[in-house]
């Protein structure tokens, strides 16, 4: 968690400086004219689901404020055709999840986000493709508990949950038990025995998992940390103390052509953006887009402004 | 050839069939939440479908009102009455409860129009010369009318059934496991053979039922009528 902060706290420094010596760095952009032939085109996509599209757009209106003409490729499909499509240069740009990316990758994917960044970036360089930095904020797999239950057992991490794992009612996803991350990982880690505990088989991240925790159907639920529910529902996220859930920060993935050919202010911009995105960040924003459904280039207009950029 | 000596290997698997997420056990939930819905829908279905075609009076209103049961998805239901179940019964407004009404919405509307229909197609004068005997409309009803629309009403209950049952597998969805979960817990762990093998089992299931119902709908049918014409469904 320590190196989270402190990771976030260079990274934001490290935006600000940056933007600072941006020449334009706001949104009139006077020199844009002088420099947009050395701009090269940006084509952004994202795999089909409302953050990824979110941060894609983000990225997108934060590169279009310093002057570079961005096409959107949004909501493409899965990993495997996103994948696809930045390899065979139909889109040059696009957010992707440190775990996620690194399994599908083939490479490990570990709790420490920089390691799991490392491992990402070594097999991204072998397909000519380069990752910028990774926002503070996660979307793994997360357990979380109602406020009066977290009151009730003084529970803010796992292991805090795993001493009184036998009283509460779980809801975990179909396949839990064959999952290394779910099952095996939570009695590896935490010694939490799920055959022994009370389980409802519930989809993950789901409304339905949400709307049970809230009703007492359940006390425990397997969310995403980023769900909206999470904030609409004032649940309490526990801790991954123990390091299990593999790191799922976001950070962009651009191809090695267009990084060498952009000018500075390209990366800088990307991490900035990045360096905003907490994990309280992208569940407020997916609050405005899941729950309200508030237009995405609203969503992230008004995120860019309301963060002087 | 390989894919399906992976579904092979996933039936064969001793810890499919032992332990609270056994295939015995996930067939059991699918099978008694597909006959108490079914069971449910009949009470329901049958007696609005047996009035109005005996009088001939309300038809419309009737379909169109239980017509929104197929209307609307049963997802949408599942969606609708989940809040509803959870904020009254919380732990006992989850899984059976939810989908049991879904699945009842779902099977009201066939057995409604059939018995409408099967009723409303009786030869008038069949039923002139039973009253001209002195039966009374209920014996009528349960002498005449029934006997002959049997085997229409037994088309929609077959129906009905054979949509309830591929439809059961949604109660995953709300915790109500059946087979349904086993293809969630596939695609969730990626393990495609679960998939298809749930599946597999779902579509024999729906087979099954409906040959059951063609059975059953065939010994109903008075033989004089049997001879005559070889009903089919009119759903």
């Amino acid at each position: 968690m320590r190196i989270h902060r402190t990771l976030a706290l260079g990274a934001v420094l490290l935006a600000l400086v940056a933007s600072a010596c941006t020449p334009g760095g706001g949104s009139t952009s006077p020199s844009a004219s002088e420099s947009e032939a050395a701009k090269p085109a940006v084509t952004v996509g994202s795999a089909g689901f409302y953050e990824a599209a979110l941060v894609a757009e983000i990225y997108a209106q934060a590169l279009e404020s310093h002057g570079y003409t961005v096409t959107r490729k949004l909501e493409l499909g899965e990993r495997d055709v996103t994948q696809a499509s930045i390899e065979s240069g139909e889109i040059n740009l696009k957010p992707e999840y440190l775990g996620g990316m690194a399994t599908f990758l083939g490479a490990d994917a570990a709790s420490d986000p920089e390691v799991t960044f490392a491992n990402m970036q070594a097999k991204l360089a072998e397909k000519g493709l380069v990752a910028l930095n990774y926002s503070p904020g996660t979307d793994a797999d997360g357990f979380v508990v109602r406020q009066e239950t977290a009151d009730q057992f003084e529970l803010a991490t796992m292991s805090d949950l795993a001493a009184v794992a036998d009283q509460l009612v779980w809801g975990l996803a179909p396949g839990c038990p064959d999952n290394p991350v779910c099952g095996p990982g939570l009695l590896s880690t935490y010694g939490i025995d799920i055959s022994q505990l009370e389980v409802e088989s519930l989809p993950p991240c789901s409304t339905q998992m949400a709307e049970a925790l809230n009703n007492s159907a359940i006390d425990v639920a397997q969310v995403c940390t980023t769900q909206p529910d999470i904030a609409r529902f004032n649940l309490v996220l526990m801790a991954d103390d123990g390091g299990l859930q593999p790191a799922q920060n976001l950070a962009p993935v651009v191809s090695k052509t267009l990084l060498d050919a952009a000018p500075d202010d390209f990366e800088a911009t990307l991490n900035a953006v990045s360096a905003l995105l907490t994990t309280d960040v992208l569940t407020a924003l997916g609050v405005q887009v899941a729950v309200n459904q508030e237009s995405l280039p609203d969503v992230a207009a008004q995120f860019l402004a309301d963060n002087g950029m | 050839m390989e894919f399906l000596g992976e579904v092979a290997a996933w039936f064969s698997d001793p810890a499919s069939w032992e332990g609270r997420n056994s295939i015995p056990l996930r067939l059991w939930e699918h099978v008694s939440l597909s006959a108490t819905a079914l069971a449910l829908g009949v009470l329901i279905a049958l007696p609005i479908g047996l009035a109005i075609g005996h009088s001939g009076r309300g038809a419309r209103a009737a379909v169109a009102i239980t017509n929104i049961g197929r209307a609307i998805p049963s997802l949408g239901w599942l969606g609708m009455v989940l809040p509803i179940t959870l904020v009254l019964f919380e732990r006992g407004g989850l899984g059976f409860l939810p989908a049991l009404i879904a699945l009842v919405a779902l099977a009201i509307p066939p057995i409604v129009t059939n018995t409408y229909a099967g009723l409303r197609e009786v030869d008038r004068e069949l039923i002139d010369a039973a009253r001209g005997m002195g039966m009374g409309e209920r014996r009528i009803l349960t002498a005449v009318e029934v006997p002959i629309a049997l085997p229409v009403i037994l088309a929609g209950v077959r129906s009905s059934a054979v949509q309830v049952v591929a439809t059961a597998t949604l109660a995953a969805v709300v915790a109500g496991g059946t087979l349904g979960d086993f293809i969630l817990q596939g695609i969730f762990v990626r393990d495609l053979p679960r998939v298809f093998g749930a599946a597999l089992m779902v579509a024999v299931l729906a087979l099954a039922t409906e040959g059951l119902f063609a059975l059953l709908q065939r010994l109903a049918t008075s033989p004089g009528l049997r001879a005559a014409t070889d009903v089919g469904r009119t759903s």
